[in-house]
């Protein structure tokens, strides 16, 4: 296999001591126990293809891309070595030495003919015009209602938010090793946004038009926060970090402190902010491994139900849709009951009052 | 080797055993520089399964290498013939917590920080915490004997187990040591387990010795313009009677390492000591912490720090903690190596041993930093550089020997906790050179066939650079 992606990378894998600290969080391996599935595994397997020790095979791109990209190997790296980035090199020479799945090539084909991640012709983002630029992103725009909410909020908070008929930010083509395609949809995405700042609202997008096109980017709990008024919910609830926002974009205070304000009383898991669990739903297994997502969404949600909060606050859309379903799970089989929420539930609750 | 693939299915289950060649690949490095291929990778969650796939490796002759989570440095869990790597994760039961006994029964492949995190509520810990607790097994700290940074009041591993379940090469299930705090006379065949690295038994489970979490804890850093002078330090909080909870070292590489990769400020002097009390009444404490920085006084020690606050004391240790990664990125093209890591003197040859490494680095053309928990006689260092060169291979092997060959002629020891394995496993058998008969008769009456994890320790190979491929590309 060419390993061309890979090969920028050699330094970084030279330097991983393969110390096993990315065992630790990992929530894939947490839930399967076979080292095979850790991140440390998928490093030595990227290593071991790029010095042509064990060639390509289905089951090593399987184990590739059975990945939530919770970035919580990087963190907790002992020797700092980026490592969903070295995956996401691992995953493109896989791609391009014909490893995509079905699944994947299925989803960039929907990227490129509708635009969202979904292939949904419907999806369309509700066009405005307006002062500052907001990026609504494919999961959110699949949630009318909620996308409604947030605008609305922001309207509420006194901004009038522009929203352009915006493309998917190209994530997903990134991170499930499509370069070839990303790099053509990066120059559509950089013709419909121009402008430096944006203001996004779901966590992984913020964090990928941040990370890959150096955009000053706000996420809508940021811009919430500096507008807010104080107000008394008086409700109880455990707040959970979506992984982009904590590890990428080192937003963890301002979700709470809007909690705070709002007169929610947090209880915290031992879990948070940066060291959050991962709740399943990203690095596209959602789509490739669905019953995978289900058991990790499961493990962060009998983390909250122990917190002994009724409530779970998230501003994720995915967060909160694997959450939920895995709540309903945990529900039915008598295991704990919490409702999970999206954080502009909660905000758009006490700017209507 | 032909192994029944079927034969194990039939004793752990189908989705307990894994024999894809990238399951082989992986299962086949630890955190050394070695890289073997397993056969197949076994996963038994009881130990009549252990029991079964040992009755069965020992009549076909099929090697069985006990594996944690693989974070041994010197290519310990690495298959160096092949055979069935036993991965022994799943065992991580708490069997029972007996505060009022202050012991704990575990299985072998509990992660030793979730065994911890169960003490709590008990207020109290399992001690050795090694730097690795996050990952190591229970199982694999015995088999190590590992220790930490504690170690210097609470002792290794084996000051802190009191007996454990081993399932032998024939299959059979042995009970050694005890409930209590002593056990007299006899052979004290579980003492023997502790560092066997896998060559005599597999320990499946383990009964072990719990202390209080302490009170109050207390951190105090020093500076110092030479090494020796922290060396003298050093060996007079020890000599004086003054009882640390941790005393570390850091040398200048070390200090450089932390200051230009993450920028921590620490102050640029030769070396840096770390001194720490505990206990259960603070003017106790009050009076370790004040002896050990009036020694570190007179010893020349200066911008003497101490705090009791749990972040004051982060930010004073952050620097040791954060040690590995900036040694790791020390200088571009380098990598930091687990070679010569790992080593114990006497106390008064600390500052000296510091020295003498420095000068083996640089006569060998490779990185050698020194550091370690001093307050028990244990100095580690890595080697840094590119692995991808012969020639950096053969300044490394030259250094490794120069540095053991050192801590030989000062009556130290080759493994203080990161084990022998294979890339110490020259040094050490040029140490136990008097007892290596002795300690192939043990191995031969445990294992008759030679079995468990061959080829290691004092039965590994005389070259530890060609005992296995490199996990690097050498040029
Ligand atoms: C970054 C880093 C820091 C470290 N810091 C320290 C430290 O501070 N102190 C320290 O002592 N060590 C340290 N180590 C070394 C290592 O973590 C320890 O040796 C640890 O005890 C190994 O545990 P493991 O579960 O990973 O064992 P493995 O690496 O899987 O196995 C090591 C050996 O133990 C044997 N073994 C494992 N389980 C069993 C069992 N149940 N029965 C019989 N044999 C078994 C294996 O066969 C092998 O020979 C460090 C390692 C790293 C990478
Ligand atoms: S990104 Fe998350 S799921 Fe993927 S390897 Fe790292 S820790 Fe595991
Ligand atoms: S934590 Fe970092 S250095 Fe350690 S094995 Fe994982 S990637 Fe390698």
């Amino acid at each position: 296999m060419e390993t061309k992606n890979l090969k920028d990378w050699k330094n970084e894998l030279n330097i991983c001591i393969r110390c096993a600290y990315c065992f630790e969080g990992c929530p894939v391996f947490k839930i399967t126990d076979w080292e095979t599935d850790s991140a440390r595994a998928k490093i030595i397997l990227a290593y071991g293809m790029l010095i042509g020790d064990i060639e390509p095979s289905q089951y090593i791109a399987d184990k590739m891309f059975q990945c939530t990209y919770c970035r919580d190997c990087s963190e907790r790296c002992s020797a700092n070595v980026p490592v969903v980035d070295v995956l996401a090199a691992a995953r493109a020479d896989l791609v391009e030495a014909g490893f995509a799945s079905e699944t994947h090539k299925g989803m960039v084909k929907n990227v490129k003919e509708t635009g969202n991640i979904f292939g949904d012709k419907e999806i369309k983002a509700p066009v405005q015009q307006g002062e500052i630029p907001v990026y609504i992103g494919c999961q959110y725009l699949a949630r009318p209602n909620q996308t409604k909410m947030y605008l609305k909020i922001l309207e509420k908070l006194g901004v009038k938010p522009l929203v352009k008929d915006e493309i998917c930010c190209g994530y997903p083509l990134y991170a499930l090793g499509f370069r070839k395609e990303f790099a053509e949809h990066k120059k559509k995405f950089l013709e419909i946004f121009p402008e430096k700042e944006i203001v996004a609202l779901c966590p992984t997008c913020a964090a990928y038009i941040h990370e890959e096109y150096g955009k000053d980017v706000k996420h809508i709990t940021q811009f919430i926060l500096e507008h807010l008024p104080e107000k008394n919910l008086g409700l109880k609830a455990t707040y959970h970090d979506p992984c982009d926002l904590s590890r990428v974009m080192n937003i963890t205070e301002e979700p709470r402190e809007i909690l705070k304000k709002l007169g929610i009383e947090l209880v915290e898991m031992p879990r948070n902010r940066k060291t959050s669990h991962c709740c399943g739903g990203g690095g596209g297994i959602l789509m490739s491994d669905v019953n995978l997502s289900d058991d990790i969404a499961i493990v962060r949600i009998k983390q909250a139900i122990e917190t002994g909060a009724p409530l779970l606050i998230t501003p994720c859309p995915t967060c909160e849709q694997v959450l939920k379903k895995a709540a309903a799970t945990v529900k039915e089989k008598g295991e704990g009951d919490i409702t999970v929420k999206n954080l502009s539930d909660v905000v758009w609750k006490a700017l209507r009052s | 080797m032909k192994i029944d693939l079927e034969k194990l299915k039939g004793i752990v289950g189908q989705d307990n055993i894994k024999n894809d060649i990238a399951d082989l690949y992986v299962y086949g490095s630890d955190s050394s520089v070695h890289n073997a291929l397993a056969s197949v990778v076994v996963r038994p969650t009881t130990i009549e399964q252990v029991q079964e796939i040992m009755r069965y490796a020992n009549a076909e002759l099929i090697p069985v290498i006990a594996r944690g989570s693989g974070s041994g440095m010197s290519g310990q869990a690495v298959p160096i013939d092949g055979g069935i790597v036993l991965d022994l994760k799943k065992m991580n039961r708490i069997i029972e917590i007996r505060p009022a006994d202050m012991l704990c029964k575990v299985e072998a492949g509990l992660v030793d920080d979730d065994l911890n995190r169960a003490l709590k509520p008990y207020g109290l810990f399992y001690p050795p915490l090694p730097a690795s607790s996050r990952v190591a097994t229970i199982g694999g700290e015995i088999a190590n004997n590992a220790s930490g940074i504690r170690s210097v009041k609470y002792g290794a591993t084996r000051d802190s187990v009191l007996g454990m379940k081993v399932v032998l090469a024939n299959g059979d299930l042995v009970n050694l040591g005890s409930n209590t705090r002593v056990e007299a006379s006899g052979y004290q065949l579980d003492r023997l387990m502790v560092g066997s690295e896998g060559t005599l038994g597999i320990i499946v489970e383990a009964t072990l010795l719990l202390k209080p979490i302490p009170k109050f804890r207390c951190i105090g850093r020093a500076s110092f313009n030479k090494l020796e002078d922290a060396g003298e330090a050093i060996s007079e909080i020890i000599a004086s009677g003054a009882s640390p909870s941790m005393l570390e070292l850091m040398d200048n590489i070390a200090i450089t390492a932390v200051n230009t990769t993450l920028k921590m400020g620490l102050p640029d002097v030769e070396a840096i000591v770390m001194f720490e009390a505990d206990g259960k009444v603070k003017e106790a404490v009050d009076a370790e912490i004040k002896f050990m920085k009036e020694i570190c006084e007179k010893h020349n020690g200066s911008d003497i720090e101490t705090s009791y606050d749990l972040k004051e004391r982060t930010k004073l240790f952050a620097g040791r903690k954060k040690l590995f990664a900036a040694l790791s990125r020390y200088k571009e093209g380098l990598s930091c190596t687990s070679l010569a890591d790992d080593m114990a003197v006497p106390y008064s040859k600390m500052a000296e041993c510091a020295i003498k490494i420095h000068e083996i680095a640089k006569r060998n053309n490779v990185v050698m930093t020194a550091y370690g928990h001093c307050g028990s006689g244990c100095m580690h260092t890595k080697i840094l550089m590119d692995p991808t060169k012969k020639e950096q291979w053969e300044g490394a092997k030259r250094a490794v020997e120069e540095v053991y060959e050192y801590v030989r002629s000062v009556g130290g020891t080759t493994s203080a906790e990161h084990g022998i394995g294979l890339s110490k496993a020259p040094a050490w058998k040029k140490e136990k050179a008097d007892s290596l008969k002795i300690l192939k008769a043990i191995k031969k009456a445990l294992d008759p066939n030679n079995i468990l994890n061959p080829h290691k320790m004092q039965d590994a190979p005389d070259d530890w650079v060609t005992a296995t491929k490199l996990r690097y590309p050498v040029e």
